[in-house]
């Protein structure tokens, strides 16, 4: 911590500490010119009197003014109590509304949340997620519609508090929610002889392009893709990158391309056909900056979860054999 | 314009980074991008071991034997089968040249993390702090990961999300530009010739090198690798003479083991700068 740190904090202390003391006399002078006794007012203070007597006194110093005639058998408010009262009265009621406010903020109770979900979601899935988020918290969902790539310069520069991620991403900064997966087939045209399959290889499709996302929104993922492509046999005539589901549909259409999909209602003209042992997934999570944990993104992570499990994407399961080559440097 | 990119190639490569390159004829010519940032240095910490080495009263001759309790890994005595007996500069050369991890932490057992940080110091490198040897961060790897088990569960991104090892607070670390500013110390003094000699015998090709496929060009490099962490530091040597210290520290949003482009990205990123570097120490074309 720097110097200047220092000085600030304990310039703040000092105020924050007069703004409390301030409050604390004003409460004792209400206490006392409702009762006007100070036994009593001590009694309802629940301290004693004499650090009462005390307390009125600093407050008359700090004002510079008498709030109250006293002899040995009555305390009177003088002119100056009786309408420093009014507005103390209206301060303290401030005071409570401000301390009442804040712990609805730290219990996660009020507020907005600004979380972002891909556009690829499907709109039955944001329906669903609004009424699920506000099944679990009261504070107000402001949702976006953004890619995996921008909500992660949104969650960085904070002008997003929680987002709906796919993998892969940098997750060395972020916190994550349950890991779902949805497994990929392919949509093929109509009278393609695959289309009455039960299911398809991979290697089944050499010879045809393949339609997918434009690179440059995802280049993991994309690379990741193809990665496993090659893996499994297919290493497809062309890479047609098409950012439209629209045109991608129509490179399916046209004869000679294949493109991925979910299976979750797939478009008219086309068939959607499994990949047989499931070798390519989405998988997607909630996720949020670490030091940034609130009941409200638990509640969005909670509620995505619940959404997108119920449309049919499951927990991700067990992970491949993995056989890291000695430039890993680390495992052996 | 020429950090944008080496940004836009890292994007591309499926990566971020942070990249600082420097001439070390003329140390007013560099570039940065995010040369400040805090980043995880793992088996990059090797050089840094290396240079505290150099500069102690330990005899390199000297011959040690490292059991079999010594520390494991894929490459060098960390991955035979015997007990060894070898002298502290080849312990030195295999730590650089195949990031042998028996070598570098029988090095650090030797010496001790306090020397490398004291060395750090002298060398006003205070942002580079060394605190775990090989051992100490793939132990905690293994502490974080559990229950689930090495090496599968370091491709899962939610266990990569907790793996202190991961974390510049909590390993080692250190910023780009603090890295050149060491090579440049190894490339000046005289007791760290065996450090350059081993760098530039470095078997890897796939990262710093790959940037450079040019036969007249040398480089000498020290990687280091860690789950979605692909590092280089080096020197890049022209035949004209120019020098460029070059270090890139680079996280990729794939969590494979394997993945070539972010491998390359750390030579095509540094290959960017020095051209930078080249062309602005150029007298400008007149007509």
């Amino acid at each position: 911590m720097s110097k200047s740190d220092i000085t600030t904090l304990a310039i703040s202390e000092r105020l924050s500490s007069q703004l409390v003391d301030l409050l604390r006399h004003l409460r004792h002078f209400l206490a006392v010119a409702e009762e006007l006794h100070f036994g009593r007012a001590a009694a309802r203070l629940h301290m004693s009197q004499p650090p009462l007597s005390q307390s009125i006194r600093r407050l008359e110093r700090e004002l510079g003014v008498r709030l109250f005639d006293r002899d040995a058998r009555h305390v009177a408010l003088t002119d100056a109590g009786r309408q420093i009262l009014t507005e103390a009265r209206g301060l303290l009621a401030g005071e409570d509304r401000v301390r009442a406010l804040a712990g609805r903020f730290r219990r996660g109770e009020a507020g907005s949340l600004r979380a972002g979900v891909p556009p690829d979601l499907g709109g039955r899935a944001v329906a669903a997620l609004l009424p699920a988020f506000r099944r679990r918290s009261p504070v107000e969902l402001k949702l976006r519609e953004i890619g995996t790539a921008e909500q992660l310069r949104a969650l960085a520069d904070r002008s997003l508090d929680v987002g709906v991620l796919r993998f892969p991403f940098d997750v060395s900064w972020l916190a994550l929610g349950p890991v779902l997966t949805s497994p990929l087939g392919v949509l093929l045209p109509q009278d393609h002889p695959l289309a009455t399959a039960p299911d398809v290889r991979l290697a089944d499709l050499n010879g045809l392009a393949l339609v997918l996302f434009p690179r440059a929104t995802a280049p993991a993922l994309h690379d990741e893709v193809l990665t496993t492509c090659a893996r499994h046999g297919y290493t497809p005539t062309e890479v047609h990158q098409a950012g439209n589901p629209e045109f991608a549909l129509g490179l399916v259409l046209a004869g000679g391309a294949v493109a991925l999909h979910d299976g979750v209602t797939p478009p008219p003209g086309v068939v959607w056909r499994p990949l047989r042992g499931t070798p390519l997934l989405w998988q997607t999570s909630a996720a949020w900056p670490r030091d940034r944990r609130t009941p409200a993104v638990t509640a969005f992570a909670d509620a995505v979860t619940e959404v997108l499990t119920a449309q049919g994407m499951r927990h991700a399961e067990g992970t491949l054999p993995r056989y890291p080559r000695p430039a890993a440097e680390y495992l052996s | 314009m020429t950090a944008a990119r080496v940004r836009a190639a890292f994007a591309d490569a499926g990566v971020t980074g942070t990249l600082h390159a420097v001439d070390l004829d003329h140390p007013d010519r560099e570039l940065s991008v995010g040369a400040d940032d805090p980043v995880v240095l793992a088996s990059v910490f090797k050089i840094p071991l290396l240079v505290a080495l150099h500069h102690s009263d330990h005899d390199l001759t000297r011959r040690t034997t490292l059991d079999l309790d010594r520390s494991t890994g894929p490459t060098g005595i960390g991955g035979m089968l015997d007990p060894v007996t070898i002298s502290l500069r080849d312990l030195a050369y295999l730590a650089v040249t195949v990031s042998d991890n028996a070598a570098a932490d029988a090095l650090v057992d030797l010496i001790g993390l306090d020397a490398v940080n004291d060395t750090l110091d002298r060398l006003r490198l205070e942002r580079t702090r060394i605190v775990h040897r090989a051992r100490d961060f793939m132990r905690t790897m293994a502490e974080d990961a559990a229950p689930d088990a090495p090496p599968s569960a370091l491709t899962d991104p939610v266990v990569l999300s907790r793996l202190r090892a991961l974390d510049p607070d909590q390993t080692n670390r250190g910023t780009a530009r603090d890295l050149t500013t060491l090579l440049r110390h190894v490339w000046q003094h005289d007791d760290c010739a065996p450090i350059r000699r081993a760098m530039a015998l470095q078997v890897w090709p796939h990262r710093l090198a790959s940037g450079f496929p040019f036969d007249d060009v040398r480089v000498a490099g020290k990687t280091g690798t860690l789950p979605t962490v692909r590092n280089e530091i080096g020197v890049v040597e022209y035949p004209d003479g120019g020098r460029y210290a070059v270090a890139v520290f680079t996280r990729s949003a794939s969590t494979a083991f394997t993945v070539p482009r972010a491998d390359a990205v750390v030579g095509t990123a540094a290959r960017l700068a020095v051209e930078h570097l080249r062309l602005s120490g150029r007298p400008p074309r007149t007509r």
